[in-house]
């Protein structure tokens, strides 16, 4: 403790200072600072910062009151911004009404309708299903906003009362939209705090949080508190949405963004406290106002000033204390048995895998009805896309699926895996360097896992999206990173052992034969010592290390295997794109679709990567089926199966946690003819399916003889069971 | 000079005050009991001891060093193991996987060069466990996942064994057998094994304990043998306080 602060807070804070002057130092632009400028940049500043507080608070009254941390807040705005400009602009209705309609009648429907069907059953749900499920409501969200209001057409909301009715200031203008958007979020940050600490419902929304059967005892309705808070932030959401949008312009992409920085504003907060997510979020107002009036990185940084929100999360991340480990909060209740793939039967599939690959590529197949062919360019391109994300989806599946931690930034490891090889093989290709790719991108994932290690989940999985964020910023624009972009240059052809792996099919059973390697490693990994000590650690972490398990170190070393296996994954990837674009190759929402699948598709199982084949198949099947004509409604079908796929399939876990492959995997196993424990499960669930269920107090029939002495015994009352001297009387 | 020491503890979450100087000495040979009534503190205290709770104040010393500032793995590691009072088993693995990874994380595990595999079962024997070592654990009923926790426990071979109540989801011959086999493994000497109990079971506590600390909103209210614990008039106001109790005192009187 120095002055009563925390030495973790003291140290972030110098770390952070000294790190802005050097920076700022470095880029002064030199233009002059008067108080004028420095005034209307402070205000600027102030205004976006409120933008960033109204999100903010959203997301922190939805977490303290639900424990769920709702990904889709963004997403939120995104609709709501569109509907108000569907019913202002396009239907011409006055801005109040449709400010009305959107805010204070779709909002909060919005936001019980989610509560009521989906949230309310993610309350005891692992973190990672909790998370992986308000990202899915995100990206439907942002693909019903793409299909409803395509691209094409240009389209703006007009600030309210205009951007150049307000107050004059001098130099410039301060509009009344902005004095509106500045006065609105104070008084919600300000409203909410009173509605949380000083009202009843607000002391039960936080009562229910933390114990949710005692606080209903107490008389407190938890579904009626959940919908409630569902409903204020999602009406946040939607204010926050339309308030921007003047500001950013109409782009989904864009506008969802911006909740990337009220994440980081409600990190400041510890994503409990209202007050510091405010200041927070004007934080990183000013900072970024100023930071752009004062600073230039050149052309090669670009992109760097809107690189704060990150760069405030990481300072967050440093400066808060160790998380204790919980204990207490384990559901011991798991209906079925797990089984581990023996190493014979990993060698086995990815044997049939292999052999299938070459036997579709090749066309050596003709059931009779239908002869596949052997695959075009255009199919081989697709499935070159499919199997590339399919080896990034497997750098998941031990972090997600085995450990339990989250990472949302797979593409921004593949990216680095790209660079890194670009650098080391340069024009040549030599595929032998792909190793040390690996080694190399390993210390990338435990740096950035190291500084969130030793705090709850949930602060990882924001570190990742930071960092991802920081990557697509910072990173791949600079043009010695990736000098391809542009220059129409393309990624070298790999070549190992002699051979130059330089026409489509070659490369494609070079990936499945690659893909098949890292399934059986991953087979392997998952019996050993290792593979058991991350499933512990995800099982429960308090346990582990009360066994000696370095739980923070462990955690670090499992995002080094994954960055490891993502910066591999990576060189494929790079290498089927042609070019590395840092936009669109390695940006987040794609890297969100590739974790989506993945967990949809079961994280915890190797061939869960196999999944992510779908949508680039789909594609590819799409455009086969269009040149075939006549059969519109199937391309159609693919196109919403390809867009709201994954999201949906999401949604799923909310029933079965588990993921599709493993109830694949159940039905598919007892056809093998060495899976007689599947025969017999499967025997003993119909065996129990056909005798009648007893109700729990004998409600649905009445007890028999039998039963009644075995719970008379049970209850010690019996008058023939003389209790066994010295034990059990005193606990009945 | 006892084997583990908790020294004058204090616990404070926010205005509530879990632990209020609250001291307590485990010695090694023989089983120790803490009991007390519900909410008085017990796993607190275990918190405290295994480094999940940094203390307000006060100190925790093991075999003489002071270990308050230690992380919950190094305690591990010098031989502190503890069960937990709502299940903490690891749920998707098998009974024997669960004990494995005790056995291959913990150094003081490495029993003498024997194989993993041999020492897991081994454990599983101990505890009854031999036939279900390679159920899931989350699939088995509540009774045996605790048997599992403290079959994984064991193979840390702990110096200080922390037991929060063991016998719950027991049935009377296990709870039986859990209390011969906590009697054997601390009078084996080569061992020198020190266990710490908290149970609600009386005569469980009362059967095998030598020494008893009673603990009541926080404060150790009485220590002693199991007799000069139940004649202490502290002990019998604090429990006859609580009406789940009265029966179990009762019981103590005859």
């Amino acid at each position: 403790m120095i002055f009563g602060l925390r030495r973790s807070v003291v140290a972030a804070t110098l770390l952070a200072t000294l790190g802005a002057v050097v920076l700022a130092v470095l880029t002064w632009k030199g233009s002059q600072v008067t108080s004028e400028s420095f005034l209307v940049t402070t205000y600027i500043g102030l205004f976006l910062g409120a933008l960033w507080a109204m999100y903010a608070t959203g997301l922190v009254v939805v977490y303290t009151t639900t424990g769920v941390f709702n990904f889709a807040q963004g997403a939120i705005g995104v609709f709501s911004a569109f509907l108000y400009w569907e019913l202002h602009v396009n239907r011409g209705w006055h801005s109040i009404l449709a400010l009305f309609v959107v805010v204070c009648l779709f909002a909060p429907a919005l936001g019980v309708t989610l509560d009521a069907v989906i949230m309310r059953r993610l309350r005891t749900a692992s973190l990672v299903v909790q998370l992986m499920v308000t990202v899915a409501i995100m990206v439907l969200l942002l693909s019903v906003v793409g299909d409803i209001w395509e691209a094409d057409t240009p389209r703006r909301v007009p600030y309210l009362f205009g951007i150049n009715n307000g107050i004059d200031l001098g130099p410039s203008q301060l509009p009344w939209h902005r004095l509106i958007v500045f006065a609105v979020a104070i008084a919600i940050a300000v409203s909410m705090r009173f509605l949380l600490r000083r009202t009843r419902i607000g002391t039960a929304m936080r009562a229910v949080v933390d114990n949710r059967e005692l606080a209903a005892l107490n008389g407190a309705r938890p579904n009626v508190v959940s919908s409630t808070s569902w409903a204020l932030g999602s009406m946040m959401g939607a204010l926050g949405g339309i308030l921007i949008a003047p500001e950013l312009g109409l782009d989904p992409a864009t506008l969802n963004n911006v909740v990337i920085i009220a994440f980081a504003a409600a990190a400041f907060g510890a994503l409990r406290n209202l007050p510091m997510a405010v200041i927070g979020a004007m934080l990183i107002g000013l900072l970024r106002a100023h930071t752009g009036a004062w600073l230039d990185f050149g052309p090669d940084f670009r992109f760097a000033h809107l690189a704060v929100a990150p760069l405030i999360l990481l300072f967050v991340v440093v400066a808060l204390p160790q998380a204790r480990l919980e204990v207490g909060r384990l559901a011991h209740h798991l209906r079925r048995h797990e089984r581990y793939t023996k190493w014979w039967e990993g060698l086995f599939g990815c044997g049939v895998v292999i052999l299938l690959a070459v036997v579709f590529s090749g066309g050596w197949l003709d059931f009779g009805i239908w002869d596949p062919g052997a695959w075009g360019s255009r199919e081989l391109n697709s499935a070159n896309e499919a199997m590339a994300l399919a080896l990034i989806g497997l750098s998941l599946v031990p972090l997600i699926g085995w450990a339990g931690q989250i990472n949302f930034a797979p593409l921004a490891f593949a990216g680095f895996g790209a660079f890194v090889y670009l650098k080391l093989a340069g024009d040549t290709g030599n595929g032998y360097w792909i190793l040390l790719v690996g080694l190399l991108c390993a210390p990338l994932g435990a740096l950035v896992a190291l500084p969130a290690a030793r705090l709850r989940g949930l602060y990882l999985a924001l570190m990742t999206m930071a960092f991802a964020q920081a990557m697509s910023l910072i990173f791949f624009p600079h043009p010695w990173v990736m000098p391809i972009i542009g220059t129409g240059r393309q990624f070298p052809h790999i070549e190992l052992f002699g051979v130059t792996f330089d026409d489509r099919r070659g490369f494609f059973l070079l990936m499945v034969c690659v893909f098949a390697i890292f399934v059986y490693g991953l087979v392997l990994l998952r019996r050993s010592r290792y593979g058991r000590r991350w499933m512990a650690i995800n099982d429960s972490q308090a346990a582990s290390a009360t066994l000696g398990v370095p739980v923070v170190w462990t955690k670090v070393v499992v995002y080094a295997v994954s960055a490891s296996m993502a910066g591999i994954a990576g060189v494929f990837w790079a290498t089927v794109s042609g070019n590395v674009d840092s936009v669109q190759g390695f940006d987040l929402l794609i890297g969100f679709n590739i974790v989506l699948l993945v967990a949809a598709a079961g994280v915890s199982i190797p061939m869960a990567g196999i999944f992510l084949i779908f949508i680039p198949l789909f594609k590819g099947f799409g455009l086969r089926l269009e040149d075939a004509g006549n059969v519109d409604f199937l391309v159609t079908l693919l196109d919403i199966m390809t867009t709201y796929g994954p999201g949906l399939m999401v949604l799923g876990m909310v029933f079965n946690p588990r993921g599709a492959i493993f109830e694949m995997g159940r039905g598919f196993s007892p056809i093998l003819p060495w899976r007689s424990d599947a025969r017999a499960e499967i025997a003993a669930e119909n065996a129990q399916k056909r005798e009648p269920e007893i109700g729990e107090l004998g409600l649905e029939r009445p007890f028999n003889p039998e039963e009644v002495i075995a719970i008379d015994r049970r209850l010690g009352i019996l008058d023939d069971v003389v209790p066994k001297e010295g034990y059990g009387t005193a606990r009945s | 000079m006892a084997l583990l020491e908790a020294e004058h503890v204090v616990m404070r979450f926010g205005g509530v005050v879990a632990l209020d100087n609250a001291s307590v000495d485990v010695d090694p040979g023989l089983v120790t009991g803490l009991i007390g009534p519900n909410g008085a503190g017990k796993t607190t205290l275990f918190n405290v001891v295994t480094g999940l709770l940094p203390p307000t104040s006060g100190a925790v010393k093991f075999d003489g060093v002071d270990i308050t500032r230690a992380t919950v793995a190094k305690r591990s590691q010098m031989g502190i193991a503890r069960t937990f009072q709502k299940l903490e088993a690891f749920n998707t693995l098998s009974a024997f996987d669960n004990v494995r990874v005790a056995v291959e994380q913990n150094h003081r595990a490495k029993w003498k060069h024997r194989r993993v595999s041999d020492v897991a079962h081994e454990m599983l024997g101990k505890v009854g466990l031999d036939d279900v070592a390679d159920v899931t654990v989350g699939t088995l009923p509540t009774g045996s996942a605790r048997l599992v926790e403290l079959a994984r426990a064991l193979a840390c071979r702990p110096r200080v064994l922390l037991l929060d109540e063991p016998s719950s989801g027991l049935n009377e011959e296990e709870t039986s057998s859990i209390g011969q086999l906590l009697l054997e493994l601390v009078a084996d000497k080569d061992n020198d094994l020190a266990v710490l109990l908290v149970e609600h079971d009386m005569s469980f506590v009362m059967g095998v304990c030598a020494r008893i600390h009673v603990l009541d909103f926080g404060k150790i209210i009485a220590v002693g043998t199991p007799f000069e614990v139940q004649g202490n008039e502290a002990v019998r106001a604090a429990y006859l306080g609580g009406d789940e109790f009265r029966g179990a005192y009762a019981e103590m009187d005859e």
